[in-house]
């Protein structure tokens, strides 16, 4: 299900020698790949900007049992971009459903399997990187280029 | 050959790790020796400095042990820790090639993962315990609900 990006179409930061730059096309961005590319990385990267830009709230494993369901489904938390890593662990059936449906919030998901969420196969993106002058650039690729 | 457990027939007497991550972290990280040199370099790309410190792939940077990826931790869990069943759901294809390469440990999942290199695996279902040796059979048997 293609949906445009309903927050923002594009996050940047910088993490000391790292570059983030995630061109956002659709309203979930599913990022899947190999173990040891980055993801995790990336997911840190954008945990710490959420300190300075409120509209990002990030999950992953260490919130297993600290109510981030209900934290997605509080009507409070409209307008936020969620980035949930481990997602495979996280994100049940009735979650992902919601979450494919939800018109009022953007995410950005880590993960292996992307089922329930109604995602297209170039809806899938993968991490690329690339080193220049001693920094390394993540970006976004769709994974079936 | 490793096995391979349906969710649902997972002994009682075996614990299921889940969260391997924290499990890594906690147990695991201790454990670790020469063995793991390589499988560091061959998942993640970072050289083991010493037992708790990698040099990163990306820039260089000498980190804690804790920053392998999780498909590096769950194949370090299953390699070091041989009574237990590791869920391998968030391991990549390069982790679970290693994974299905390696001469014992016990894995699991909700859904048929499974590494296109694989050679053999000990299925362990309600059934009892048969060899595999083909991907197509595998993923057959691991789909079946009974």
């Amino acid at each position: 299900m293609k949906i445009k990006p309903i927050i923002t179409n594009k996050i940047v930061t910088k993490h000391t020698s790292y570059d983030v730059d995630l061109d956002l096309t659709q309203n979930i961005t599913f990022i899947v790949g190999d173990s040891g590319v980055g993801k995790s990385a990336v997911f840190s990267f954008l945990q710490e900007l959420s300190a300075e830009d409120k509209r990002i709230k990030c999950f992953n494993y260490l919130d297993q049992n600290k109510g981030y369901k209900t934290a997605i489904k509080r009507t409070t938390s409209n307008g936020k971009i969620f980035v949930i890593d481990n997602a495979d662990i996280l994100l049940n059936d009735k979650m992902r459903q919601y979450i494919a449906s939800d018109s009022v919030n953007q995410y950005i998901i880590i993960g292996r399997n992307p089922s329930g969420l109604l995602l297209q196969q170039d809806e899938i993106y993968e991490l690329a990187n690339e080193k220049k002058s001693g920094r390394t650039n993540f970006r976004l690729k769709k994974a079936l280029e | 050959m490793i096995a391979v457990y349906k969710m649902k027939t997972i002994p009682k007497d075996m614990e299921l790790i889940k969260l391997n991550d924290i499990f890594f972290n906690k147990y695991t990280s201790e454990k670790l020796d020469e063995k793991a040199i390589d499988i560091i370099f061959k998942i993640d790309q970072s050289e083991m400095v010493d037992k708790f410190t990698i040099r990163s792939r990306f820039d260089g940077g000498i980190l804690n042990i804790d920053k392998l990826s999780t498909g590096c931790k769950t194949v370090l869990n299953i390699m070091y820790n041989k009574d237990k069943i590791f869920d391998i759901r968030e391991c990549g294809e390069n982790a679970l090639d290693v994974i299905y390469s390696l001469d014992n440990g016990n894995i699991t999942c909700d859904y048929p993962l499974i590494s296109f290199e694989m050679k053999k695996v000990k299925a362990v279902g309600k059934k009892g315990t048969i060899d595999i040796n083909s991907y197509d059979e595998l993923k057959e048997w691991w789909s079946d609900e009974n």
